[in-house]
């Protein structure tokens, strides 16, 4: 029961996305506080909310990696406890982002052949014909890591795109082989000796020109990214607001254009809105929110992660692997 | 098998090196593991040989080798009891 506006929204987009039907929530957090706020909502007499007691949690400034040691029953341990057992089809997170990526890895485990949690993104409006992985997840990455992310890209853009053979490209500060740093390198060639369809390096100038679909990069990389796209839209419109100052009245329309132009250019995770995303290769599906999530974005991360489960993505993932490493393309 | 092939297979599976490079004289550092993996590793040890690494002992482990001695000393203090 963590994030920014806990338990106060948490609950609230909760019973948003319970009244939508079809899904079967269970609070994790301390039973007395969720009841108190449960009791807010008439609503949810009828709607299909439970409350799984968990009296530990992991404060933003603790370090989840020590918490899993120390702290086995704190909320996100118990949530990620409940998919592991089959009690629930998936756990949604907007408290401390590391602390439900450790509880996965430690208490849902990884799908074989994957080491670590990954974020994948849709670039959409300017180029929707490509995703980028990692968004945040891993901000040091091994050189195998970036294999793994390519398979999960591909995974991603076949089940959420409709692209049945993903190009996949690997972020770097130049076109050759021998461009970028020493993991960036290492990875070029773990990915060109893959059986992936590999189109080797591209530069930060080439990400929206559509010549791969899955763009590889580590976490660190791929966040700075993802936060300089989702302002481009308005910041342009303040651009452009200052310069048409000088005529009103197309100021005005300009402002209207760019408003309703500009929006799409958030890359979308799924039907992702708000922050966050599914953490791509654990064995279970994990949806992380915004820590400043309020209650819709908290609704919207609980039908992302319906959206998950119905599409079957571990199972996806794990038919790729199964595939892949038996040499055939993922 | 050995209680220093178990920990050094448990180690090797976690942070996806393979288990030859992996001397008593590595460190984490050696083989690129990151926290996650050292308390991942740490956890994975307890679960099997049945024991608790105190934090204090476990931050005082320089290499494999200390990681093995330490917890060859448990083991074998149980099997005394």
């Amino acid at each position: 029961m963590g994030g920014d506006y806990a338990p106060e929204e948490t609950v609230k987009g909760a019973v948003l996305a319970a009244q939508q039907g079809d899904v079967e929530i269970f609070l994790v957090g301390s039973a007395n506080i969720l009841e108190n706020h449960l009791a807010k909502y008439a609503t949810a007499r009828n709607a299909s909310i439970h409350i799984a007691s968990a009296n530990d949690f992991i404060a933003e400034n603790e370090s989840p990696v020590a918490a899993i040691r120390h702290k086995p029953d704190c909320s996100v341990a118990v949530a990620a406890k409940m998919v592991k057992s089959g009690e629930a089809d998936a756990f949604v997170s907007a408290g401390n982002s590391a602390a439900a990526s450790v509880s996965a890895i430690q208490y849902i485990g990884m799908v074989d052949g994957i080491y670590r949690p990954s974020i994948v993104g849709a670039l959409g409006s300017f180029a929707p014909n490509t995703a980028m992985v990692d968004l945040g997840a891993n901000v040091d990455c091994k050189p195998h890591q970036y294999l793994e992310f390519a398979i999960v890209g591909s995974v991603y853009a076949k089940k959420f795109m409709g692209i049945a053979e993903p190009r996949i490209a690997l972020l770097s500060t130049g076109a050759e082989e021998g461009k970028g740093n020493e993991a960036v390198r290492e990875a070029y060639r773990l990915l060109k000796n893959s059986s992936l369809d590999f189109a080797g390096n591209i530069e930060g100038n080439q990400i929206l020109n559509g010549r791969a679909n899955v763009i590889v990069c580590d976490g660190f990389v791929g966040n700075v990214l993802l936060k300089l796209y989702e302002s481009i839209g308005g910041h342009a419109l303040d651009w452009t607001h200052q310069k048409m100052k000088r005529y009103p009245f197309a100021g005005i329309f300009v402002k209207l254009l760019f408003n309703k132009l500009f929006q799409a250019t958030k890359i979308s995770t799924e039907t992702e809105q708000g922050g966050g995303g599914i953490l791509w290769g654990v064995d279970g599906v994990v949806r992380i929110a915004h820590g400043a999530s309020r209650a819709p974005h908290i609704a919207n991360a609980i039908e992302s992660a319906k959206n998950a489960v119905r599409a079957k993505t571990t199972d996806s993932l794990k038919a790729e692997l199964e595939k892949y490493n038996q040499g055939g393309k993922a | 098998m050995t209680v220093e092939e178990q920990i050094r297979e448990i180690v090797a599976r976690i942070t996806r090196v393979d288990p030859s490079i992996i001397t008593r004289e590595s460190t984490f550092k050696d083989i690129k593991a990151d926290s996650l993996d050292v308390v991942q590793a740490l956890v994975a040890v307890e679960e099997l040989f049945e024991i608790e690494i105190p934090d204090e002992e476990a931050q005082k482990f320089q290499n494999f080798g200390n990681f093995v001695s330490y917890v060859e000393s448990r083991v074998s203090k149980a099997e005394k009891v």
